[in-house]
């Protein structure tokens, strides 16, 4: 196991490498690039932009340049945003993500959960097909309708919550309700559905019908064997989707204004700002590939029948 | 292990909580604030790399050049120039400047003009806008391009209070040009301080109306009234707020709940009820929206096709229906303005453009090749290309596809000219008529269309040339005839209004012109 | 699964066409039983009719603007005609309450002429002659006077093609790649994941660029990029499971009797996990419709008249106070399609496990 976690980790830089140079090359095949607007500008000037920011070199070099200032831990300078480097736009930006990711993560963490399980212990009764039609709707309806009905709901009919801000004024944390509460839907309704499949797997299976028949109490076996074993596809699901959360959402973010990292990951593709592009690559990618880890670990925990050698 | 990872995440959130906590506390709402929607966050506060109109909106607050711009009309005001004259060439402009400071107290003098302009043509200044003075500033380019020293720039400080511009040609509304940001001034003694870091708040060193006072990227940045101002006694708002969001209903959603007081835009879905609101302000704006065709590609190479195309389309449903802001139906590049009156452009009926295409050889539609129309993403792009379609295909039996881009890849077909009819927009830089057409010249970069015609090149290099006044306008009158009434080499769809929400009755100081340039410093709280 | 389950199974494929039937027949009868999976699937089969008969159905064209008949409001009743002058005279009517005047002159007499323009007025559509303000839209009009109720259906054409074809693309490629690494585990296992995290990890939005820019607009393309990502977490999820169960007696007792490894995986291992594997499939359809939308947006989508569920529910969201027809039809009708695919997913599950009456 020691062995198994020193190589994974070890295993991170080759990955993260294959990812930055991968997509350092091919986002310079896109058409268009950072300087490119309505106006075109006159030759001479984009060349003088261009040489500002070492962009006339040629690629290989370029890309050692940009190797050997990533290793520096400097991600070097937004084409976009002139002021500031990538790496104060990611700092400023990482943390409000973060914490909205989490909050919506944890309760939509502990809400499917128990809302998979009072349906699989509930299996076709009224109460299964109320939860799971709760949990169809939040994953039908998209966020970016979601997300401006409760803004037309709540702040614009009834005038309890300003339209969109973060820790705005004298609202406070309130203008957290409405990011979380459309953030966690969807998700929400993944781990519901996850986590009723899998337990009505495991309900059925042998072990429990073996920890029955010893007559271990229903408790017992429900949080010993049932919820451990059912939480295996949700454990699955959550590393690519906290890494996805975490890092921020483009909707959420655009339709209550939260400054946060979701926004550059598209806004940065569409400005053809190369260096924030690999600045979120990286970021997301160190993200997602730790979660992935801490899944494979979370598993063995799980499942005592899963080893790695 | 696993509560080792929810230990982790703890100190995560608690780490994450104390780093947000710190800058957020605010004043509540008492004194006179105006909030406004930027439609972006902006791009920079080196007015030497900004390229965009959310960044003007704060180079009226932070910064001022020799002249700043009338509220009303958009003529130019005096600003840190009290006076100037021209001498009889209508070449050399002489400024005479007032005494006044930075806002950390450093004097601004004619060499700080010197300096400032020479940065933003230094090549290695890399400036986007450096077109601009290098294209009216006599010497300017050759500093630009790197071929020549930056003693080569005609401009020069006479003395402390007197400085002197050469032009390369005598342009009209030259002196409103030097409002733009283009011609700001910079404190490169600041600069020199904090080279990397000079424009964030505890740095910041301006000479507008106001300084800045706190910038959150994509939340907001906030300015405050400036002390060393020179004509602080007209600045009236004690704080403004630039809010930046790019999506127009969000936007529209704060001002409608009071969280703005300026929204520069509306939605076009909600132009039903909008109009209906008193605070509802539309302008002529002077921008026009055209179809470009690529004149290379078969079947829109043929003149008679183009204006076949154009003749086809019922501008006046589409302004009422369509875009339905009070826009008007265009026939011509430029949009009307003062002196200048524009060509007629192609008008008629459904058969004199059937007529047209039976001539070209397509009587009735038949054996029209699909035609292709390009356009980026937008609602309101996809709204008037889906219209057109329709009317093409019910009008002249033509089918068409539509092709839609994101942003950059468009820009770059376009540029490429890998196109047959593309949507585009144009923007007046500085009012004249000049600014629609002179991107039209055979060879030009912008030129994506490969319109081509000499008796318009001439015409335009003649108008260059020659100083203000009917004569000019007749040269640029005959470019635009041959350009749009005979070639068709684009395809005006209507001319542009400027729309804004803002309660005219709470707030003084802003109105409605035909740049939209709303400078802040005359703002003030009824 | 029991002991006695794996005896079944094994029976099975002794005397395939006597039980091989009545498995299929088992499970019918018990899908039958179930109610909400019934429902789902009158609900699939019918959605999937509409769609494949679309052209056949007495329906508008979905494209056809009647400019006059802008944003009007769902109705079994009116006519087209009446909506019009009705919404026409509202407008009228709230301009000049702003103005503090009657109507004007010219507002009455152009309300006037759309009254004797109802019954008179006339355009050719398919070589037609229609009284054109004698249409009725059960769902409403959009923007340039379209029926929304053509393309609600004409989408549903599309957003359905998507949504199985991003769930087949993630079935083939995710389950196949997730249970190789899961079972043979080790470094086949290694090098997969690595490969999963990467693609991960890479810039979609601009390799949807670059895609669109080299090989161009058109559907196979668009298929093609919701193929590369749609797999990669059903492959996380299945990996998962197979790595759970990979070492239980039932698999033990396969490999004793000689079973192959694609035979373990295919027919012992994969059919414990089909309940997850439904469910996880079933979830995603929302999402690649969604993606769908998103595609449109960097131009590789439908191409416009022809909208998507996704678009036109996209769209709506714009102008949803003003006109919530043109966001409810769009997207009530994906919601119901979505409930009859979960439902009749979870139906199908316990139709094909004879051991799903256990009650806890």
């Amino acid at each position: 196991m020691t062995r198994y976690i020193i190589r994974r980790f070890l295993g991170l830089f080759p990955t993260l490498l294959i990812i930055i140079t991968i997509s350092f090359f091919i986002i310079r095949i896109a058409p268009g690039g950072p300087f490119d607007s309505e106006k075109t500008l006159p030759k001479q000037i984009m060349e003088n932009i261009e040489k500002k920011y070492h962009l006339d070199e040629p690629l290989l070099k370029q890309y050692a340049r940009y190797m050997i200032s990533v290793m520096r831990g400097d991600l070097g300078p937004s084409y976009r945003y002139k002021d500031q480097d990538v790496n104060y736009y990611i700092g400023k930006s990482l943390p409000n993500s973060l914490i909205l990711g989490s909050i919506a993560m944890t309760i939509s963490l502990v809400l499917g959960i128990l809302a998979g399980m009072i349906s699989a212990l509930r299996q076709n009764t009224w109460v299964d097909y109320l939860v799971m039609s709760v949990a169809i709707i939040g994953i039908t309806i998209p966020l970016f309708v979601i997300g401006p009905v409760l803004v037309y709901i709540f702040a614009m009919k009834l005038g309890w919550l300003p339209t969109s801000g973060w820790f705005t004024g004298r609202y406070g944390w309130v203008t957290l309700i409405m990011p979380v509460i459309t953030l966690s839907a969807d998700k929400f309704a993944y781990i519901a559905r996850l986590s009723r499949a899998s337990i009505l797997e495991i309900l059925r299976s042998d072990y429990i019908r073996t920890a029955r028949a010893k007559g271990l109490k229903n408790s017992t076996i429900l949080f010993k064997h049932v919820l451990k074993g059912g939480l295996l596809p949700v454990v699955s699901y959550l590393g690519p989707a906290f890494s996805a959360v975490l890092t921020g959402s483009i909707v959420v973010e655009t339709v209550f204004r939260v400054p946060g990292l979701g926004k550059f990951f598209v806004q940065s593709a569409l400005n053809r700002d190369y260096t924030l592009i690999l600045g979120t690559v990286i970021v997301y990618s160190v993200i997602l590939i730790i979660m992935n880890f801490v899944v494979d670990i979370i598993y063995a925990y799980l499942d005592p029948r899963i080893s790695y050698k | 292990m696993m509560k080792k990872i929810l230990f982790l995440f703890l100190i995560l959130l608690v780490v994450a909580g104390s780093v947000f906590a710190g800058g957020k506390k605010e004043a509540a709402k008492e004194k006179a604030e105006f909030l406004v929607w930027n439609q972006a966050e902006p791009q920079s506060l080196d007015w030497h790399q900004i390229e965009g109109v959310p960044e003007h909106r704060i180079y009226y607050s932070l910064g001022e050049g020799l002249v700043t711009s009338d509220p009303d009309t958009a003529e130019p005001l005096p600003g840190v120039a009290e006076s100037w004259d021209v001498d009889s060439s209508g070449l050399i402009y002489t400024f005479h400047l007032r005494k006044t400071t930075w806002s950390d107290g450093v004097p601004i003098t004619a060499k700080t003009f010197v300096d400032s302009w020479l940065r933003v043509l230094n090549p290695e200044t890399a400036a986007p806008y450096a077109w601009f003075p290098a294209d009216v500033i006599a010497g300017a380019a050759a500093y630009n391009s790197g071929e020549a020293g930056p003693e080569s720039v005609k401009i020069k400080a006479v003395d402390d209070s007197t400085f002197q511009v050469e032009l390369v040609g005598a342009m009209p509304a030259i002196v409103s040009a030097f409002s733009h940001y283009a011609f700001a001034i910079v404190p490169t003694h600041a600069i020199a301080k904090n080279p990397d870091s000079w424009t964030q708040p505890e740095n910041y060193v301006g000479n507008g109306p106001f300084v800045l006072e706190s910038w959150e990227p994509q939340d907001k940045l906030t300015v405050v009234p400036n002390d060393k101002y020179w004509d602080k006694k007209t600045v009236k708002l004690d704080r403004i707020v630039y809010i930046p969001t790019d999506d127009d209903n969000v936007g529209f959603n704060m001002y409608l709940n009071g969280e703005v007081d300026w929204a520069p835009e509306v939605p076009l879905a909600q132009l039903e009820s909008v109009k209906l609101m008193d605070d509802y302000v539309v302008a002529p704006y002077l921008g026009v929206y055209y179809y470009i065709f690529q004149v290379e590609k078969e079947p829109v190479n043929d003149v008679r096709v183009r204006k076949a195309l154009s003749m086809g389309l019922d501008r006046d449903t589409l302004v009422k229906k369509v875009t339905g802001a009070g826009e008007t139906a265009a026939y011509s590049m430029v949009p009307p303005m003062a002196g200048y009156k524009p060509t007629p452009g192609v008008k008629g009926t459904i058969d004199d453009a059937k007529k047209l295409l039976a001539e070209a050889g397509y009587p009735g539609g038949k054996g029209f090749p699909e035609i292709e129309i390009l356009y980026n993403t937008s609602d309101r792009h996809l709204k008037i290309a889906e219209f057109v379609q329709e009317q093409w295909e019910k009008n002249l039996g033509i089918k068409c596809t539509l092709v839609n881009q994101e942003w950059k890849t468009y820009l770059d077909t376009r540029k490429q000219g890998e196109f047959m009819v593309a949507r585009a927009g144009w923007i007046a830089d500085y009012p004249d008529p000049s600014t629609f057409l002179e991107m039209f010249g055979s060879g030009k970069a912008m030129n994506g269309g490969k319109y081509s015609n000499k008796i318009f090149d001439e015409n335009m290099e003649a108008a260059a040339r020659m100083a203000p006044g009917p004569e000019r306008f007749a040269k640029l009158r005959k470019a635009e005839d041959v350009f749009i009434t005979e070639d068709h080499g684009v395809m005006p769809i209507y001319h542009y209004v400027s729309q804004s929400m803002i309660d005219t009755n709470k707030w003084g100081g802003w109105y409605p012109n035909a740049m939209d340039w709303h400078p802040t410093k005359f703002i003030y709280k009824k | 699964m029991s002991s006695e389950e794996i005896k079944k199974t094994a029976l099975n494929e002794f005397d395939q066409p006597v039980k091989g039937v009545s498995l299929w027949n088992d499970a019918w009868k018990r899908l039958k039983k179930n109610k909400m999976a019934m429902f789902g699937m009158y609900v699939v089969v019918f959605y999937i009719l509409i769609s494949v008969f679309a052209p056949l159905l007495p329906i508008y064209s979905f494209k056809h603007q009647v400019i006059d008949h802008q944003f009007l409001p769902p109705s079994l009743t009116k006519n087209a005609g009446q909506l019009y002058y009705e919404k026409t005279e509202r407008q009228f009517q709230a301009l000049a309450d702003k103005e503090k005047r009657p109507l004007s002159e010219e507002e009455l007499s152009e309300l006037e002429s759309i009254k004797s323009r109802i019954d008179t007025e006339t355009e050719i559509v398919d070589g037609k002659e229609v009284k054109i303000h004698h249409k009725r839209y059960l769902f409403g009009t959009d923007y340039l006077g379209r029926d929304l109720l053509a393309r609600v259906i004409y989408g549903g054409q599309i957003s359905i093609a998507i949504g199985f074809i991003g769930t087949v693309t993630s079935v083939f490629i995710g389950i196949v790649l997730g249970a190789i690494a899961g079972y043979v585990g080790g470094k086949v296992d290694y090098i997969i994941m690595r490969i999963v995290d990467v693609i991960y990890g890479l810039p979609y939005m601009m390799l949807v660029i670059i895609f669109m820019a080299i090989f161009g607009k058109n559907i196979l393309n668009l298929f093609f990029a919701l193929a590369i990502v749609s797999w990669l977490t059903v492959a996380r999820v299945v990996r998962g499971q197979i790595m759970s169960l990979k070492n239980s007696e039932f698999v033990e007792a396969a490999k004793c009797s000689g079973a192959g490894t694609f035979r373990i995986i295919f027919k012992h291992l994969l059919p414990n996990t089909l309940g997850v594997i439904i469910v996880f499939s079933t979830l995603r359809i929302p999402t690649f419709i969604m993606l769908e939308a998103f595609l449109s947006f960097l131009g590789l989508g439908v191409s416009a008249p022809l909208a998507s569920w996704g678009s036109l529910v996209g769209q709506a969201v714009d102008g949803m106070n003003l006109y919530p027809w043109r966001l409810f039809f769009p997207a009530a009708t994906m919601t119901l399609f979505l409930f009859g695919m979960n439902f009749l997913g979870d139906g199908l599950r316990d139709a094909f496990d004879p051991q799903g009456k256990n009650r806890f």
